[in-house]
């Protein structure tokens, strides 16, 4: 299958004068369309770095980093926030919403920033939110919603740009145990029926038993690559 | 979309955006408020004077500025004719200009009698409307021998209405002469200076005494439509009088002329200082809010949001604070500035005619208009887009990942 993701030789490396610290360290992967990965290890590990790297929040050291057929490794800043826009949709630990907006607003936020009709704008922004169980919330603003429903939000915002691949970093880390398995359950449903590439970096023992493909890093390589 | 959400921020922090609000609305009304007092103060003022003895343009004989003297005088039809038939003024009224000694039964004051052609005065002066109803009328036709003197020349002469004075002066040929008036009417301008040398009498009365050949006059008062129409006619008419003094109010008045100036001075200077501490209260609530926004700022350009339209965003927050501000400001100005342009301010209470005294209206009336209002929102949106600058460029510097881990 086509590779969505492929790293070669990837390295990140911080320095000080007093040491060196390989955050990501020799890195190749390949991650395949409609694949759901999880990305894990011990604190420290690199996922996090690696899943920032992937999603061209940082730049590596060394390396080359391929997403959707594209070197992103060398683009300006305004090209990888263009391409952010179009190829990556994002779900954060702290669900980062934008308070003063609703939940419709928050998800049409995203495609109204790629010039997206605004029919089309509305009804993706309400089939996502129906999707996510939270139809009947549309119009809550944040702060009225729990917060497994603020990352169904989450969720729903970083489907709405019909991103290549989603990047999920400890997406439940602030989620009691059922909403947990709720936000599992759906972004499970939304891949297997929609095809939609996940890739999470986590510490949770429900997303790795969910996910169908595991790499777990130590010191920032990989230490295991298992596909279940 | 930005304009949207740029709108919803600036109401995040109710508190803090009603405070800037507030300060921005204040300030505004503040500097329009000053602007306009000042303004009314200085345009009453130069009104008042104009309209009671200055008028818009004077022409006098060059020799008759030197000392007043009698013989320096021009022939009205000299001046009449050509004014007529360029049809630069609205009207012009003709006087004698004799200095000399008005005196009661009770004392004397040196003073200066103005002989002037009663119908033609009240379309050029106001000093008719000078005189209350109960201190009676300006040199009417049916009185013999009638001069209006101020109130304060009848206060050190001790006269009132109906009063026998002796006004005494020298001709033409060096002569004393001697002419009894009675007071029929006592008038009161805003100008105390004007009020202590000025009388009234008839053109017709006091020429005879004078042994100046006929139609002689001393002064000509121009009336022009306004002092913008001034402005544009006193160059002419200096050109068409060559061979005599013809000098507009300002240069009658230097003192008045530079004060309308002080005022503009002052007027910049006033808004200059609001504008500064409104751009130091912009650039600290653009800063804090922010700062409070990092994370966020850096989720937004994570999820795709361009710099451009970060920057965008933060510079539109400050606009629709400013313009909501100035809104504010404006409309506050024009509750409180309005009503006060009819019914004036009346600021006697403060030094009771002390004002007058030094020929300034006790009573102010605030002048404003839309130039001004336009102004001053020009100017409050610029100092809040120049503000906004540094505050959206830390913005525009700020790292996604830096900023989502914060």
């Amino acid at each position: 299958m086509t590779p969505i993701i492929e790293t070669k030789n990837l390295y990140k490396i911080y320095t000080d004068q007093a040491s060196e610290v390989r955050a990501v360290d020799d890195v190749s992967l390949r991650i395949a369309e409609g694949e759901f990965t999880a990305i894990v290890g011990p604190s420290g590990s690199g996922k996090t770095t690696l899943l920032n790297l992937i999603g061209g929040l940082d730049s590596p050291t060394s390396g080359s980093l391929y997403a959707g057929g594209k070197d992103i490794s060398g683009l300006s800043e305004k090209e990888i926030i263009h391409f952010r826009l179009h190829h990556i949709g994002f779900v954060f630990q702290a669900y980062n919403l934008i308070p003063v907006l609703t939940a419709k607003e928050n998800v049409s936020f995203v495609m109204e920033l790629q010039g997206r009709k605004k029919e089309e704008i509305k009804r993706r922004a309400e089939e996502l939110l129906q999707a996510v169980g939270l139809g009947d919330r549309m119009d809550s603003r944040p702060a009225k919603l729990s917060g497994g429903q603020q990352q169904r939000v989450a969720v729903a915002r970083a489907l709405a740009s019909r991103p290549q691949f989603v990047l999920a970093d400890e997406p439940t880390a602030n989620l009691d145990s059922q909403s947990a398995e709720n936000l599992l359950d759906i972004m499970e449903q939304l891949n297997r029926q929609e095809g939609i590439t996940f890739i999470f970096s986590t510490h949770d023992p429900r997303i790795m038993a969910k996910a169908k493909r595991m790499i777990t890093l130590e010191d920032g390589k990989i230490k295991s690559d298992v596909l279940k | 979309m930005i304009a949207r959400l740029a709108w919803k921020n600036i109401w995040r922090n109710r508190v803090r955006s009603s405070v800037i609000l507030s300060a921005i609305a204040l300030g505004l009304f503040s500097g329009t408020y000053i602007d306009s007092f000042m303004k009314g103060w200085i345009v009453d003022t130069v009104n008042s004077d104009i309209n009671s003895h200055l008028s818009h343009v004077q022409i006098h004989d060059t020799a008759f500025l030197a000392n007043n003297d009698i013989n320096a005088f021009f022939l009205r039809s000299f001046v009449s004719e050509p004014i007529e038939a360029a049809g630069l003024a609205v009207s012009t009224a003709y006087r004698l200009i004799l200095p000399g000694m008005l005196a009661s039964a009770n004392n004397a004051v040196g003073i200066t009698v103005k002989g002037v052609v009663p119908g033609e005065e009240k379309a050029v002066s106001t000093i008719e409307n000078q005189i209350p109803d109960t201190l009676g009328a300006f040199l009417p036709d049916d009185a013999r021998m009638p001069i209006v003197i101020s109130k304060k020349i009848a206060e050190k002469l001790k006269v009132k209405l109906k009063s026998k004075i002796v006004f005494t002066f020298q001709d033409a040929q060096g002569e004393m002469q001697s002419l009894a008036f009675r007071i029929c009417g006592i008038y009161k301008t805003t100008n105390g200076m004007f009020d202590e040398g000025n009388v009234f009498v008839r053109y017709s009365d006091i020429f005879p005494s004078t042994g100046l050949p006929e139609g002689a006059v001393h002064e000509a008062g121009v009336r022009m439509a306004d002092l913008e129409t001034c402005e544009t006619v006193a160059p002419p008419l200096k050109n068409l009088f060559s061979t005599l003094s013809v000098r507009d109010w300002g240069e009658l008045n230097p003192a008045l002329s530079m004060s309308m100036a002080w005022m503009d001075f002052f007027g910049i200077i006033i808004v200059g200082i609001f504008l500064l501490a409104l751009s130091f209260g912009i650039i600290n609530t653009m800063l804090m809010a922010i700062l409070e926004r990092t994370r966020e700022l850096g989720m937004l350009s994570a999820i795709g949001m361009a710099k451009g339209r970060i920057f965008r965003m933060i510079m539109l927050e400050t606009v629709f604070l400013t313009v909501l501000g100035s809104m504010a400001g404006i409309v506050l100005a024009a509750l409180v500035i309005l009503p006060s342009m009819k019914s004036g301010i009346d600021l006697s209470f403060l030094m009771e005619d002390q004002f007058e005294d030094y020929g300034f209206g006790s009573i102010i009336y605030p002048v404003l208009n839309a130039k001004m209002f336009v102004q001053m929102l020009v100017l409050v949106i610029s100092a809040g887009i120049l503000s906004a600058l540094y505050p959206a460029r830390k913005a525009l510097k700020l790292k996604s990942l830096e900023a989502i881990r914060q």
